[in-house]
């Protein structure tokens, strides 16, 4: 659905169901470079099994308008501001890669608009290569490239696809260049500028879940399971084979640890 | 590129992972209708797209999504729809973006089922088309309407081989808000890949060189998902609520693959011209040695080149490599590896003697397909394009004395041969 937020037209998908924030909403936030699309099969899994959903593009990503935001606290600021917008009190976070330290942020400085973490492929820091972001700020579309490249497991590297006859490299691909330019490298550049990620482990007191990819290349699975012991949780998930978009990669195991975590009322 | 695979190794490898339970290293043939649910809610979440995995194989099928996984790889799109021939592709394509009262400009030198499809099928339905010459760019732009939902045309065009120079033609399409879709089938994802090269959609028939072997049917969409379906309105069936799916809007939700989502849950569902399993195995069979055919056809071809134009019973010899091709230049700049094993030449002697050359030959087949391992010859003039009016010929740019010839992977020894002693009797025929 499309919302106007701060005077720009923002997007959040629903899972194509209509938004009714009865219970607290799955609120699933991207990662790096990304959009609502990474989350097509969470999104449109759990709409259709009752819980409500949002998943927002942030601004300059996927359908919403604005300028990219250059903080992981803007970032976190803006997601509370959607929430408000949405009347929404309380959400429980699915915050893949860069997602995952806005979810950190977000219930280290909001305490009580968070009632529990899910941690897809993520750490408590994500010190991208300076390389990378070089590459993004100058030659956006090689940074797409080679992040698509080391974002896929085997299967995304062999054309394999749970959804018949999909392509997960070429529309990863797609879906960054759809973004508006600049979107990635202010990603990127708040990646890393964020250090605040052990102290807000050492401060959350809410439930917290990670699902790892055993095979990522952008955030280690050994990075995982440092936040998990931070974290103080062994609610933790390893999708074997998996590379870091395990969410489009290997959906039905991220959607079956998901589930046996959310809390439904 | 994405730090993928080459072209070779994604012919053999793509889109298939060995299963774990029998490990078959070849491609299984699902030869199957159905698959049984693991529960309601299993069905259930097949149904409403939200997970992956196949229900019916109108729909899907295991074994025609490795085709299909394998062909997007190979042309680099986000995603494809294989169907039961290249025919049914194209009219997925048109149905997934078209309704009464919108409008297509297309090449007016294309194969002829193609152009009848837009001139006297679709017209039927308010489906109009304005057709323009492929090597004139301004003249897609143009022909572009308010209501124009597609360009089309063919990169090399059958049987005529003029030229369209798609990344001008696409750049035209994109800057009026309106895709370039290709149909693709005499260059192959081998020769050029289309969705890297300006066009937003390509279609193949499976039956010619893709396959290779001439044992099987098939057609394909692949959708590049590169092109933008909101930026306009131009696209309801894309950017407004779905007819089923819980009234899905698939731009928002599936974003780049909002195009092949449609296909498949309209073209399949609604039409259902689905590919058999089988066909679709022994399409994954020819396009394992995709690359290495094709540079046989290319190098064969040059030789055949060589041989017919200096051949003094042949009048004329048209292919996009020699110099002499209106096309030649862009031709070199789409198709550095080669721009196809068609040939069209002119026999001295007219249509006699075009009728002698084609019952004397022994190696090759007369026969009406292109894009067969073996060469095939055929005089369109007294079979394909048969049913065109003289103007009509004329204005595909046929002549009565043109010969098609799709050179194949003989040993080009026996090929010249074959054809030395055809020609000779075929120059008798006209005494
Ligand atoms: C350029 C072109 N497109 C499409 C087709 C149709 O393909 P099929 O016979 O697989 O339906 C052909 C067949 O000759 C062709 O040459």
């Amino acid at each position: 659905m499309k919302i106007n937020l701060n005077n720009e037209i923002i997007f959040a998908s629903t899972g194509g169901r209509v938004f009714e924030p009865k219970m607290d909403p799955l609120w699933f936030i991207h990662g790096s470079g990304q959009s609502h699309l990474s989350f097509i099969l969470q999104g449109r899994f759990f709409a259709n099994r009752g819980w409500p959903v949002i998943a927002a593009d942030m601004p300059s990503h996927g359908l919403s308008n604005g300028i990219a935001l250059m903080s992981i606290e803007a970032m976190s600021d803006w997601q509370i501001a959607l929430m408000d917008q949405l009347d929404v009190e309380k959400v429980q976070i699915v915050g893949h890669s860069q997602g995952g330290l806005i979810g950190l942020d977000m219930a280290h400085r909001y305490p009580n608009r968070v009632s529990q973490l899910s941690l897809v492929a993520t750490a408590l820091s994500i010190p991208v290569n300076a390389g990378l972001i070089e590459m993004a700020k100058n030659k956006e579309q090689s940074a797409i490239d080679a992040m698509i490249d080391w974002g896929h497991g085997p299967e995304g590297h062999n054309h394999d696809n749970t959804m018949p006859g999909q392509n997960h490299l070429n529309f990863g691909v797609q879906l960054m260049a759809a973004n508006k330019v600049g979107a990635l490298y202010a990603d990127l550049k708040a990646c890393v500028d964020y250090t605040n990620g052990n102290l807000a482990a050492n401060e959350i007191k809410l439930p917290v879940q990670l699902i790892l990819a055993q095979k990522d290349k952008m955030t280690p699975m050994k990075s995982g399971l440092k936040a998990a012991e931070a974290l103080r949780t062994d609610n933790i998930t390893i999708v074997e084979n998996a590379g870091h978009m395990l969410p489009s990669e290997h959906p039905e195991d991220v959607n079956r640890a998901l589930r046996s975590f959310f809390i439904k009322s | 590129m994405t730090g993928d695979y080459k072209f070779d190794t994604l012919s053999l490898h793509a889109g298939f992972t060995p299963d774990d339970r029998h490990g078959s290293a070849a491609v299984p043939i699902h030869q199957t209708t159905s698959y049984v649910f693991k529960n309601t809610e299993h069905a259930a979440a097949l149904y409403n797209l939200e997970i992956g995995g196949h229900l019916y194989s109108r729909i899907s099928n295991p074994t025609v999504a490795v085709l299909e996984q394998r062909v997007a790889a190979l042309d680099e799109g986000i995603g494809a729809v294989a169907t039961s021939s290249g025919m049914s592709a194209l009219f997925v394509t048109v149905l997934a973006l078209c309704s009464a009262g919108d409008h297509i400009v297309s090449s007016s030198q294309m194969y002829g089922a193609n152009i009848n499809l837009f001139q006297h099928t679709l017209s039927r339905y308010g489906i109009t088309t304005t057709f323009v010459a492929p090597n004139k760019p301004e003249a897609f732009a143009e022909a572009i309407q308010e209501n124009t939902k597609m360009v089309f045309g063919e990169v090399i065009g059958n049987p005529g081989l003029d030229i369209m120079d798609i990344t001008r033609v696409g750049k035209i399409a994109n800057d009026a808000g309106v895709p370039l879709v290709i149909d693709a089938t005499f260059n192959t994802p081998y020769l050029l890949k289309p969705l890297k090269n300006g066009a937003n959609i390509v279609i193949h028939s499976l039956t010619k060189w893709m396959g290779g072997h001439g044992v099987a049917l098939g057609g394909i969409v692949v959708d590049g998902g590169n092109f933008d379906w909101g930026q306009n309105d131009r696209f309801p069936t894309l950017t407004e609520s779905h007819f089923g799916f819980q009234g899905v809007n698939l731009y928002e939700e599936f974003g780049p693959a909002a195009f092949i989502n449609r296909v498949r849950t309209e073209g399949m569902y609604n039409v259902g011209p689905c590919l058999s399993p089988t066909n679709a195995f022994h399409l994954i069979q020819g396009i394992e040695t995709l690359g290495l055919r094709m540079d046989r056809h290319m190098k064969n071809t040059e030789k055949m080149l060589n041989f017919l134009s200096e051949h003094e019973a042949i009048s004329w010899v048209k292919h996009p490599t020699l110099p002499n091709h209106p096309d030649y230049e862009v031709a070199k700049r789409l198709m550095p590896k080669g721009s196809g094993s068609v040939i069209a030449c002119g026999l001295k002697g007219g249509r006699q003697a075009g009728q002698t050359f084609i019952e004397s030959v022994q190696v090759a087949s007369h026969l009406a397909n292109v894009g067969d391992a073996k060469t095939l010859v055929i005089h369109p003039g007294s079979t394909t394009q048969s049913h065109l009016s003289p103007e009509a010929m004329k204005a595909a740019g046929l002549t009565d004395d043109m010969l098609r010839i799709s050179v194949g992977l003989e040993d080009f020894d026996d090929l010249k041969s074959d054809f030395e002693q055809a020609l000779s009797r075929a120059s008798k025929a006209r005494g």
